[in-house]
């Protein structure tokens, strides 16, 4: 019975210390992404098979306390603390043992099972470092597993030194963290009184964590012990205590807790690190300086963009090519043939233009931008270079009330809407996550660039479509600024860290691309192909015509546009590059030069880019914003369009562009 | 130098040996500010006059009132530090706030500060070992220069978020560079590197080191 029992492993760390190359070299591509319940935190899981057990390993969030800063840190201390993994697999960055300690420490506060992973000892020794693996065992009293992540080593020792925990072959006295004398005197007593008065909530966290955190001011903790019956007592004596330590020391009980652990941090490893060559410079530190070079910095920015978008747009048109040549010459017309004969017309006609389009669609025009896309950015991701962007974009940034962070959502927007969404979740705050993503869903995607390239590029000029995207570029900042200015609350500054360059490993780099891309196919598939069979049944039923003609005196009269022109503009709900297609299809030409004059490309262009963002991102937004700011966006985003549209249409007839 | 400001670094003083636990006498703060102890001697006198201290036994102690005073002085500093730099903009910025009366609905209003960040500020003023003007804004240091967090400041849990990422009171910051137009800093601290927005490093304050170089 004992041997089949499943074990659970959980990941946990700072940010940028390769925990998710650890994830990916255990569990391969047998991976579920999904949210933590009820919270828009990024859930990993998978499993592996190792000495005839299945083990499941959840990967905990990136993050530097167990505090309740952020939705992050309350996800992953209540699944320690509540669902009680075998092990907790502590992963840290060698080179930077002070600050992941600090993390230790509250984890060993926790008192969970855990071993330690001694990541990218490579690096630290790079840096002169020679680190007392076994004193530092020692001391904090639990296993230490020294491990590169890139290169597997150390993986399997880790896994089986983990099961021996997990199994209670070896138990491991896991150090207890003492604090000052001052402040050990009241917390033991504090500690005596929690175990004595709240004895339920004892069951799920341990007293002496309960009483830190009373001590600390814990948000969350207080509300859960106000909520019983000799709550109000403790909670008084907590004060009292926190009061008198800050009378003392002139900072927050919280700063002065943190000190303290910053200090034991400090003490152990300056005992188990061994400074064995002098340190000099390393090469990512060259590199660093250079990419975050106040001058020499935004060039290279540029410079990066500039090949990241080239890649993008030329690799992803040439997959499109082969792609629909595929769909459209072969797989297609086989397969209507196919269903021709054992279905009636219209049915053929509903599944082949619906479902069939919707799929080929899909894959033909959304995935060649999005893949090439996914891949440059876990590139950018893996080696570190995102945040050197964030540093240099922040001042940009803070004039739309965001920080730097939010620079890498809205360089996503340029690829794709619907991972720029999810991409705002690195933002700390509800409101700034928002604000990001209303930002965001403005911002250009691949297939508006397909509209505003194909159409304006194409027939009126390079410039003219240039000048659409700056255009677009002041219109982002202006309403960013607008929505800062309106949405309440206080903006969040940038503390962001800087992790040093690493060679991102290929593997990694390939797992995630096929990771997110699968969960873009499960968020944007089904939406798509759903919508296509929609609109197709209105096409075919004929009510697509009554419709058209109800929106005729807005698009005709107000955007000047072929009132024909508008049913593109409804289908493009579906996705914004199909505007064009059935803009084809309806005028039965693909030089679009003999339907539309200048302005009407342009104003139709215009519409394209602003209004909704097409049905996957509403449905992105609806999940990560809830419905009723998504609708919010929608509606602003709809009656912007409509109103920049026509005011463009009208500037442009009287300038006789 | 005015009798009033002389004043205030005579209570400097016996606030950071309050905070020391020890004791000063009258040599010594004339040493420190180097004067006579016979001119000391009278700034005491006036500041016992004036209510700022009071004797206890064979010392001096701060009065509630000679708290309020140093406080006021100090929160002058940070604010013309932190807030208004020594540009033409800053300057201008500083010149249409006026006179400062109520500097607690000052820090609420325009600078954004609860009332919890607010106490936070003065408790960091009142237990501050030295002179107020020893401690300089993160954004006060070039390149390559060194400090000691003296304290920090800012609302919505600011000030734990930096305590977790090791910028605790007493820990050594090195400025590694910064972003051109008022960008962010970076800086290196407990030997990892953090990048703080120019408005979070406006307002943590630290003693410079002299460099080791």
């Amino acid at each position: 019975m004992e041997n089949k029992r499943n074990f659970t492993f959980a990941l946990a760390g700072n940010a940028n210390v390769g925990k998710s190359v650890i994830f990916n070299q255990l569990t391969g591509l047998n991976q579920i992404i999904g949210n933590w319940p009820g919270k828009t935190v990024e859930r990993a899981e998978g499993t592996l098979h190792f000495k005839g057990q299945t083990i499941k390993i959840l990967d905990l969030p990136g993050i530097y306390s167990l505090s309740t800063f952020s939705i992050e840190e309350i996800v992953a201390r209540d699944y320690i603390a509540l669902e009680r993994p075998d092990v907790i697999i502590n992963i840290v960055d060698s080179s930077l043992l002070e600050r992941n300690l600090y993390f230790t420490i509250q984890l060993l506060e926790l008192e969970a099972p855990m071993i330690m992973a001694l990541n990218q000892v490579d690096f630290a020794a790079k840096k002169g470092m020679r680190i007392d693996v076994e004193r530092l065992s020692n001391m904090l009293g639990i296993p230490v597993v020294p491990t590169v992540a890139i290169t597997g080593t150390g993986i399997n020792e880790l896994l089986s030194t983990a099961l021996d925990v997990a199994a209670v072959k070896t138990r491991p006295t896991p150090l207890k963290v003492r604090y000052g004398k001052e402040i050990e005197e009241n917390l033991e007593r504090l500690e005596a009184a929690v175990r004595d008065r709240l004895r339920e909530l004892c069951r799920r966290y341990p007293a002496r964590w309960i009483a830190i955190k009373l001590i600390e001011k814990d948000d969350d903790i207080t509300k859960k012990v106000e909520a019983y019956e000799n709550g109000d007592q403790v909670l008084a004596f907590a004060d009292a205590i926190a009061e008198k330590l800050e009378q003392v020391h002139g900072h927050e009980s919280m700063v002065v807790m943190a000190h303290e652990r910053y200090g034991i941090a400090s003490t152990i490893s300056r005992e188990v690190i061994e400074l064995v060559a002098p340190s000099r410079i390393t090469f990512e530190e060259k590199l660093s300086a250079i990419t975050a070079h106040r001058t020499w910095g935004y060039p290279i920015l540029a410079l990066v963009m500039a090949v990241m978008f080239t890649v993008i747009f030329f690799g992803g048109d040439y997959l499109v090519g082969v792609l629909e040549s595929l769909f459209e010459d072969v797989l297609i017309p086989m397969v209507t043939e196919m269903l021709s004969s054992i279905l009636s017309t219209e049915l053929v006609e509903l599944i082949s233009g619906g479902v069939i389009s919707g799929v080929a669609a899909g894959i033909t025009i959304a995935l060649p931008y999005i893949v090439p896309f996914y891949v440059i950015l876990a590139l950018l991701e893996d080696s570190g270079y995102l945040p050197r962007a964030a540093f240099l974009m922040d001042n940009l940034m803070h004039k739309i009330g965001l920080h730097g962070k939010a620079f890498i959502p809205l360089l996503l927007g340029y690829g794709c809407s619907v991972p720029a969404c999810v991409g705002c979740r690195i933002m700390e705050t509800d409101r700034e996550r928002f604000l990001a993503g209303f930002v965001v869903v403005l911002i250009p995607c691949a297939a508006r660039t397909v509209v505003i390239l194909g159409l304006v590029g194409s027939y009126v000029g390079i410039y003219a479509a240039l000048t659409l995207y700056a255009f677009n570029l002041i219109l982002v900042f202006i309403l960013g600024r607008l929505a800062f200015k309106v949405l309440p609350g206080e903006p969040v500054g940038l503390v962001m860290e800087m992790p040093s360059y690493k060679k991102p490993s290929i593997r990694n780099v390939l797992t995630k691309t096929w990771v997110r891309t699968k969960d873009f196919v499960y968020i944007a598939f089904p939406l798509i192909i759903g919508g296509s069979i929609v609109l197709e049944a209105l096409r075919i039923s004929g009510l697509i015509w009554p419709i058209a003609d109800f929106l005729s005196p807005l698009i005709g009269g107000w955007l000047g546009l072929p009132p024909k022109a508008g049913i593109p503009l409804i289908f493009g709900i579906l996705r914004k590059e199909l505007t064009l297609i059935l803009l084809a299809g309806l005028f039965e030409t693909f030089d679009f030069g003999l339907i539309l004059t200048n302005t009407q490309m342009v104003v139709f262009a215009l519409v394209t880019m602003i209004y909704i963002p097409c049905i996957a991102t509403i449905a992105v937004l609806w999940r990560e914003f809830g419905w009723r700011k998504a609708s919010i966006v929608v509606i602003v985003d709809i009656w912007l369009a409509l109103l920049i549209g026509g005011i463009a249409n009208q500037l442009l007839l009287h300038m006789n562009f | 130098m005015s009798s009033e400001e002389k004043i205030v670094e005579v209570l400097e003083l016996i606030r950071t040996a309050e905070v020391k636990k020890r004791v000063i006498i009258l040599e010594e703060m004339a040493h420190e500010l180097e004067s006579s102890t016979s001119e000391v001697e009278g700034l005491v006198e006036e500041a016992l006059s004036k209510r700022y201290l009071k004797r206890e036994g064979n010392m001096f102690r701060l009065t509630r009132k000679g708290f309020e005073v140093l406080r006021r002085h100090s929160e002058h500093y940070i604010h013309e530090k932190f807030s208004h730099g020594t540009g033409i903009i800053g300057r201008l910025g500083r010149f249409f706030e006026g006179n400062i009366r109520d500097w607690r609905s000052h820090w609420r209003h325009r600078h954004g500060l609860d009332e919890k960040s607010i106490n936070g500020l003065y408790r960091g003023i009142r237990m501050l070992n030295g002179r107020i003007e020893e401690t300089f804004p993160l954004i006060s240091l070039k390149p390559g220069e060194k400090g000691i967090v003296a304290f920090a400041f800012g609302g919505r849990g600011l000030v734990r978020r930096l305590a977790e990422m090791g910028l605790t009171p007493g820990a050594e910051v090195k400025i590694v560079r910064s972003a051109p137009f008022h960008g962010p800093l970076e800086i290196e601290v407990r030997g990892s590197s953090l990048a703080l927005g120019y408005g979070v490093a406006s307002k943590v304050f630290v003693k410079k080191q002299v460099r080791a170089d």
